[in-house]
């Protein structure tokens, strides 16, 4: 027995047996690599604050990026290659994304990443793409990030920005000669929801009388309102997110604010209008990127809501959840366009791209990577005129998609 | 380090494989901690993970020289890795700095707070050490956020992001993620060396004294005050540098790395792998980002599988993992 493996041991190895075993090692080793070059799937990282203050929200996005995903799988994936989203929890933290968006690029290698939920999340996310030219498509508001100093040609802003969303909610809200009392989270967000707001107010010409910040994920505002009664304001302009949005417009209510002015928020929250009473908030107005309600005008939201309502047990998508589906599908859309995820052809597919999968006609504008598309000014609506649980909000106005909103490419530092 | 010396002088036949054991490890501490580093990136799922573990293990040690060693318990230490952290994201985004002085002014500026934090908060003992600390690290923090121009404000520093080590003679990829990983490593093992030397060094065998009995010690002639603040400074000087590396890491910022949470992360970590015991801290930032980032894959309540097995550990092993390992090794 160990004479037999001393002589195989010792067997000389000839010249031919060894190319063909490096032969047949070279085969194996390259036979996955082929293998995968004709259908690799491709791959997208989501990171998103699962949780954390803004988790309801991070739920339903993740929840219409996988419908997205799921309908791209449903018609043979995307150029022959199917469709993976990888969702990752970036507790609402900026160094917490930053460290897994790195991992997504070096461990999970992701052809692209879609997500975040904060002004400061998705600049981390941002910076980190930039730097290893990675396909990113922002899904929350932002003006900073429209800015050439975080521009990056790899980033695409899907979501709309507190410019566009205050000057519209303002021309459908604020008239000449209307007195504004502002209560401001005091946080990116709020400030420029606050500074475009002011901005508008300035151009239709109402004054502003009274301006406070709280602090972000406050629970109290009792100390506030005293003083917004006492301001003579007639409209209020409540600008902050989340769980603040509710307790804010609840205890506002409670002091009998909304018997002296009207409460304006820029965007209205489907799922904090489902946390208090129908009281509370009827009659209160703000903007909003989608509404489902938008399916009795427009095509593309009814085919959105009925496959969301396939999937997912007759239920509706959100405003904020929908960022998750026109974000990854407008993303799949200019894969498809541009025949696989070379960055260079993808963005090239996406500057050029013409998309209408939820809400109207949207497109990227050029110089900041900014969507252009319609902003919808809803108000809620009294108890009495709802048809059912879901019929939350009357469509005031859907302002269609238009560069006069936003600020000018010049403005925010490109060179025209 | 005290009990292994007694463990040497009583040679009883059935303690002594373990207890030369133990003295070898305490003996080769620092190249065995480098040895785990090294295989480190290796054995994580992840390589930024890996580098994370790196930097917090770094910050705990620095923490540990305070806590751990001199036993003052200070709730600010965020303060000092934010500083270092921003100090070196400003020097590159605003001034250009090269990333080696960038470095050195992160440390050198994080060294200065600690001075001052220190000065004014080693007058205090006990929970009011805490609190004084805990308050200007707040400080810290909204002077930060207010300064936006400099700082981002809420939305973090960016623009500073180091693509590439430029060093005399070569350059190398910062972005490959093993290179950031053993780059990284670099500093993080000659900290790891100063702080044994440190350690091993009378200045050690003192603060470990003040820990035991700050009268005695102050009895036996030692200058307690002046002690306490220099280790103070050690121990803002290493989370500083923690900071620098954690700027360069991720290229961002946050103003979260300055927020009171970080500073109670580090006493979690170094109280989860031991304190007072040198590698002990690093096992803690180990064990703590494994646990975050492995569950929270698995489920979105990952907090609180991470809870349990928080309390867990204080209730059966409240000298850490580490505490608890040496412990067990030197009772057999």
């Amino acid at each position: 027995m160990t004479n037999g493996i001393e002589k195989l041991a010792l067997r000389p190895i000839g010249r031919r047996a060894a190319l063909f075993g490096l032969a047949g090692v070279a085969g194996t080793l390259s036979m996955p690599w082929i293998a995968r070059a004709q259908a690799e799937t491709i791959r997208i990282g989501f990171p998103t604050p699962l949780t954390g203050p803004f988790a309801a929200e991070a739920n339903d996005q993740v929840r219409s990026a996988q419908l997205a995903v799921k309908l791209a799988n449903d018609k043979g994936g995307i150029a022959g290659r199917k469709v993976e989203l990888l969702v990752r929890d970036d507790k609402l933290n900026a160094g917490e994304a930053a460290t897994r968006t790195l991992e997504l690029i070096e461990k999970d290698k992701v052809h692209a990443v879609v997500g975040a939920l904060s002004s400061a999340v998705q600049l981390a996310v941002n910076e980190v793409t930039r730097a290893r030219s990675m396909l990113y498509i922002s899904i929350s508001q932002s003006d900073t990030i429209n800015e050439i100093k975080d521009f990056s040609p790899y980033t695409f802003h899907e979501a709309l920005n507190p410019t566009m969303t205050t000057a519209v909610v303002a021309k459908h809200s604020f008239k000449k000669g209307s007195k504004v009392a502002y209560l401001v989270a005091d946080y990116a967000y709020g400030h420029e929801m606050l500074r475009g707001f002011k901005r508008a107010a300035k151009e239709i010409g109402a004054q502003t009388v009274s301006e406070i910040l709280h602090p972000f994920g406050a629970a109290d505002y009792s100390t506030f309102i005293p003083t917004i009664l006492s301001s003579g304001a007639d409209i209020l302009c409540i600008c902050n997110f989340g769980r603040d949005q509710a307790n804010s417009i609840k205890q506002a209510v409670d002091f009998g604010v909304k018997d002296q002015m009207k409460i304006v928020v820029p965007v209205l929250l489907h799922n904090q209008r489902l946390a208090v009473d129908p009281e509370v908030f009827e009659g209160v107005t703000g903007g909003a990127n989608y509404y489902w309600g938008l399916e009795e005008t427009v095509p593309s939201a009814k085919a959105f809501n009925d496959a969301f309502r396939a999937m997912y047990k007759g239920t509706i998508p959100t405003d904020y959840g929908a960022y998750g589906y026109t974000g990854v599908a407008s993303l799949l859309m200019a894969i498809e366009k541009a025949g696989g995820t070379e960055p260079q052809k993808v963005i090239a597919a996406l500057e050029a791209l013409k998309y209408d999968i939820a809400k109207g006609e949207q497109s990227y504008r050029k110089c900041d990577h900014q969507s252009m598309q319609s902003v919808l000014v809803l108000e809620s609506k009294a108890k009495s005129a709802m048809k059912s649980d879901a019929d939350l909000f009357k469509i005031v106005a859907a302002e269609p998609a238009s560069e006069s909103v936003l600020r000018t490419c010049s403005e925010l530092g490109f060179k025209s | 380090m005290s009990v292994i010396r007694n463990a040497e002088l009583v040679p009883a036949p059935a303690r002594r494989s373990f207890a030369t054991l133990f003295s070898n490890v305490s003996r080769w501490r620092v190249p065995l901690s480098i040895l785990a580093l090294c295989i480190l990136p290796w054995v994580l799922p992840s390589q930024a993970l890996a580098v994370n573990v790196l930097i917090y293990g770094l910050v705990a040690v620095g923490y540990n020289l305070l806590f751990g060693y001199t036993g003052l318990l200070s709730f600010g230490h965020a303060a000092f890795f934010g500083a270092g952290a921003y100090a070196t994201g400003i020097a590159i985004g605003a001034f250009g700095v090269h990333w080696f002085i960038a470095m050195l002014i992160g440390v050198l500026i994080s060294g200065l707070l600690a001075t001052v934090m220190g000065v004014l908060a080693i007058r205090t003992r006990g929970i009011y050490f805490s609190m004084v600390t805990l308050a200007l690290a707040q400080l810290v923090y909204y002077a930060a956020l207010q300064a936006s121009s400099w700082t981002g404000g809420e939305n973090g520093l960016r623009g500073f992001t180091v693509s590439t080590l430029h060093l005399p003679g070569f350059s190398v990829n910062f972005l490959d993620p093993l290179v950031k990983y053993y780059a990284i490593m670099i500093v993080v093992a000659a900290a790891l060396w100063f702080v044994s030397r440190v350690l091993n060094s009378p200045f050690g065998a003192v603060i470990e004294a003040i820990r035991e009995n700050e009268t005695r010690a102050r009895a036996c002639g030692y200058d307690v005050e002046r002690t306490k603040l220099l280790s103070f400074i050690l121990s803002g000087i290493l989370c500083g540098l923690a900071g620098t590396l954690s700027a360069m890491h991720l290229s961002i910022v946050p103003l979260d790395s300055l927020h009171y949470h970080t500073s109670g992360l580090i006493v979690m970590m170094t109280l989860l792998g031991g304190a007072g015991s040198f590698f002990g801290p690093f096992i803690g930032a180990l064990a703590f980002l494994s646990m975050e980032d492995i569950f929270s894959l698995w489920t979105s309540n990952w907090q609180l599988i991470v809870g349990v097995i928080f309390i867990l550990f204080v209730l059966y092993l409240p000298k850490g993992i580490w505490g608890t390992l040496i412990t067990w090794g030197k009772s057999r």
